[in-house]
């Protein structure tokens, strides 16, 4: 294995990396039928349980769909991001924001009628993923700080803030001394759509699908493009530059504050600390998966959020929920890992130890 | 024997001597005792990639201490079967022997230690690091001492005619200098088998005079040196022999360049002569001025006047052509009147004042830029041919927010046709096409919506014959249809053929200024030089 190494392809695989992720996730499967036989379990009957639990009636896939949407959302973030070559690396904290945002509104208005709270709170939740997007944005488009860097650590903000406002102002007085804040009225609760999916997974995928189409087809998009190709590229075409990374960071912002109005209006139903679930970071590796294109994003979101809920159904079947966990895990890995063989390739013989190697297999 | 070799930093090399050859007369070596050995022997390399074989049992032999020239059309094989030689690729059949030995590089790492550098066409430079960091990168002593190393790259420089400045860091530098350093990171590493693609693509006729003196000296020193080239005058110049590739062949190995002709190379590397140079024949009188610059200036981060004054004026109808060694204003000119780089001074095309004008201004009012970096300031490279047509007019032809896609596909067709670009796909990303075709592809766009001035930076560097030759017929049109062209070029024939006026840039100011008909390069390549400041200072 010490000789072993990997080397860019000359030409990307055939089929691209669809056909890598694929064997990458079926391996992972079959490292996990041995880690299911050792722990006593029986492999096929979980892993056609994981299946079912996923998508096997219509309230299996009112839980993969309903898990989808806050990945879809912060996986279109990065991805809206990334097709202009930046990263956000902050949708966990822009979710929490715009959760707060969404709550906010609730508090100042707890009488309007539901469609007129309803949309506030979302347009509330979009404001507040924006403004912790702003920082960066101006940051990066005025003077070239890294937003990688800046979104991260405001990642740590929210959570302090968040943190604060339940223990702190608006910390429920009826619960019992848990660091919650009150339930949002009744009439502020996203429409349910069937079983335990709510309407936000239609406004999650008309967002996902619109933006996605939006940046492979529109001129906004093109420019994007462009400037994700080559920044100098860019400002031959006359693109500014400036304008193109501050809107895009503070849109990228946007979809993560409306994933965290859609937690919070839908699942969630009160603001806590944990209202952004992990979803912000597992959003990079959506957009990951779906090669920095929005357009891609849904399919993997689903494909995700599947995974998540097939792991959740077998606990129920007895598997112990950290086997669960490992299997969710193999699963993510094996497609992650398997993705780079599409650009990349083993081959066997001394490692590169030079900087000249990297730079003449590129 | 000489010799010219600094002793190394970190230990001493191995002094190798392949026998003590010498030349004489001037920078065309000959050599006096006949080559012993081989330094590089290639044979049977097969080299396949889907859909192409690059290598079909490609052969080349390199005597110990001579300058050997590879040639060959784009595509030939050439490049393939350098990267076979320097470890990048391993061939799918075939043998590689060094001095005699049998190698096997798995890794470029592998054949540097075996003595083999390459200055690939693309340099692989870290622009933020200096001139000696790396020169040194990776070979570096334990111990860092940066001014002693600084020293020691000067001095290293120095004695090769590199000229460079150890301290300066490689993104300020021009495509010539960042060569240099190319050259100078093989030279340390003691290359006893110097590769060199295409290395006077990106020098003036000044600089590859002077290449040819390093060459003859590292040759003369037991190195061997593989040259890549197109131009017959420069191998017959600088080179001892020569290899002739043709579809991945070799079609004749160890020519005598002395035995070589235009007529004879031209049959070897295309199959059928050579088309003669085109040269610009008037039918139409210039007409009215087209563009008008004064004064202009642009200042780089260190507060040097990199353009330095520059007033000029050309005529719709006329070729401006510009001369000047890489590094002396050319290209911050360029830019600056496209409108990518800030400047002072007046610009004025007809009645419009684009002196602060955005880029895409400029372009609106009829100015066309065909950049020096063609891949990464002219076109996208990660976009498919059909993105890349339709960057000037996707705005105009946008139907709302949406780009038009059958608009976009249209127009691509049509440029790729009439400009002959050689494509898979409109639809595949264009990284992989050849420099050749991505060059029609921009030249074409740039040309399409009948510009009243184009400014064309080095729109032939690094294309074989047919590619020259394709855009300097589209340049040629689009004179005699009228538009004012701005040609920069290092390659002084081409700006002689095509120029009706010929002006020199030298450390940001036009120096002189010649009639093409009335002189000749010898007179112009002074001038590069900063020499003579003659014949007027405005162009």
């Amino acid at each position: 294995m010490r000789n072993l190494r990997l080397v860019r392809r000359e030409t990307p695989l055939a089929g691209g990396q669809f056909r890598a992720v694929l064997v990458g996730v079926v391996i992972a499967l079959l490292v996990g039928v041995i880690l299911l036989l050792a722990t006593g379990n029986n492999p096929v009957s979980t892993y056609l349980r994981m299946l079912d639990g996923a998508f096997g009636s219509p309230r299996a896939w009112s839980n993969t769909l309903t898990r989808a949407v806050p990945l879809g959302l912060a996986g279109l973030a990065v991805a809206v991001a990334g097709s202009m070559g930046l990263w956000n690396i902050g949708a966990e904290g822009q979710i929490i924001a715009g959760a707060i945002g969404a709550a906010w509104v609730a508090r100042l208005a707890p009488d309007l009628a539901g469609p007129l709270l309803i949309p506030l709170m979302l347009l509330g939740a979009v404001l507040g993923g924006a403004v912790l997007a702003l920082g960066p944005a101006l940051a990066r488009a005025r003077l070239g700080v890294s937003e990688i860097i800046t979104t991260l650590m405001l990642n740590e903000v929210a959570i302090r803030i968040v943190r604060y406002l339940v223990n702190g102002p608006w910390k429920d007085p009826e619960g019992n001394n848990f660091p919650i804040a009150p339930e949002i009225p009744d009439q502020a609760k996203l429409p349910g759509l069937f079983e335990r999916a709510n309407i936000g997974v239609l406004i999650a995928a008309v967002v996902v699908g619109l933006f996605g189409w939006l940046v492979s087809r529109s001129a906004w998009g093109y420019e994007l493009r462009i400037a994700g190709s080559s920044e100098r590229t860019a400002e031959y075409v006359g693109i500014s530059l400036r304008t193109k990374i501050l809107t895009v960071l503070v849109m990228s912002g946007m979809f993560a504050g409306l994933a965290g109005g859609i937690e919070l209006t839908g699942s969630a139903s009160r603001l806590v600390e944990g209202v952004a679930g992990g979803w912000g970071f597992a959003g990079i590796i959506v957009a990951a998966l779906a090669l920095m294109r929005p357009s891609g994003v849904a399919a993997v979101a689903v494909a995700f959020g599947a995974v998540q809920i097939g792991g959740l159904s077998i606990q129920t079947q007895g598997v112990p929920a950290a086997i669960a966990d490992i299997l969710q895990a193999l699963i993510l890995f094996g497609a992650l890992a398997a993705a780079v063989f599409g650009n990349y390739k083993l081959v066997r013989g001394e490692p590169a130890t030079t900087l000249d190697t990297a730079g003449g297999a590129a | 024997m000489v010799n010219l070799w600094p002793d190394y930093p970190w230990g001493g090399p191995a002094t190798i001597a392949f026998g003590a050859y010498s030349r004489h007369g001037g920078t065309r070596g000959t050599l006096v005792a006949p080559a012993q050995g081989q330094a590089v022997e290639l044979d049977n390399i097969w080299k396949r990639f889907p859909g192409v074989i690059a290598n079909a049992g490609a052969s080349l032999r390199v005597k110990h201490g001579s300058v050997h020239a590879v040639l060959g059309e784009n595509g030939a094989g050439k490049t393939t079967l350098m990267n076979v030689l320097a470890g990048v690729y391993r061939p799918d059949e075939g043998t590689l022997k060094l001095h005699g030995e049998d190698q096997s590089f798995a890794a470029p790492a592998d054949a540097i230690a075996a003595g083999v550098g390459m200055v690939h066409q693309e340099f692989r430079l870290v622009p933020t690091f200096s001139v000696t960091e790396n020169v040194v990168l990776g070979a570096a002593p334990r111990v860092l001492n940066r001014s002693a190393l600084e020293d020691q790259v000067a001095a290293l420089a120095e004695r090769f005619g590199l000229a460079t400045d150890p301290r300066r860091e490689v993104w300020q530098l021009s495509m010539g200098e960042r060569q240099r350093v190319e050259i100078l990171k093989a030279l340390w590493r003691d290359a006893r088998v110097l590769i060199l693609d295409e290395p006077t693509a990106v020098l003036t006729p000044v600089e590859a005079e002077e290449l040819g003196r390093i060459t003859a000296a590292m040759a003369a020193d037991g190195r061997s040196i593989i040259f890549i080239s197109h131009k017959l005058d420069e191998v017959t110049a600088f080179c001892d022999e020569a290899t002739v590739l043709r579809g991945g062949e070799t079609v004749a190995g160890n020519l005598a360049v002395s035995d070589l002709d235009a007529g004879r190379l031209g049959e070897l590397m295309v199959g059928e002569a050579t088309a003669v140079s085109q040269r610009r024949v008037r039918t139409t009188q210039p007409g009215a001025s087209a563009l008008d610059v004064t004064e202009l200036r642009v200042v780089d981060l260190h507060g040097r006047h990199i353009v330095d004054g520059v007033s000029l004026s050309i005529a719709s109808g006329e070729v401006l052509g510009i001369a000047g060694i890489a590094g002396n204003g050319q290209r911050p000119l360029a830019d600056a009147l496209a409108g990518l780089i800030p400047s002072t001074g007046s610009v004025q095309s007809g009645i419009h004042d684009l002196s602060s004008a955005s880029p895409n201004e400029r372009h609106r009012r009829g100015l066309s830029y065909v950049p020096e970096d063609r891949i990464g300031v002219g076109l996208a490279p990660r976009l498919s041919v059909a993105d890349n047509a339709i960057m000037r007019t996707y705005r105009t032809d946008a139907q709302g927010l949406l780009i038009d896609q059958d608009k976009s596909v249209a127009h691509a067709k049509d440029l790729v046709e009439r400009f002959n670009v050689k494509i898979a796909d409109l639809h595949s990303p264009i990284a992989g096409l050849s420099g050749g075709n991505l060059q029609r592809l921009l030249v074409g766009r740039e040309v399409d919506g009948n510009p009243t001035v184009l400014i064309a930076a080095q729109p032939t560097r690094g294309l074989d014959v047919q590619g020259v030759a394709a855009i300097q017929r589209v340049l040629l049109e689009q004179a005699e249809a009228g538009v004012a062209i701005l040609l920069i070029s290092e390659d002084l024939d081409e700006l002689l053929a095509l120029s009706d006026r010929l002006a020199v840039m030298h450390e940001g100011k036009i120096v002189a200024e010649f009639d093409p008909d009335k002189t000749t390069r010898g007179d112009v390549g002074v001038a590069m030089t900063g020499a003579v400041h003659a014949e007027g200072a405005s162009a």
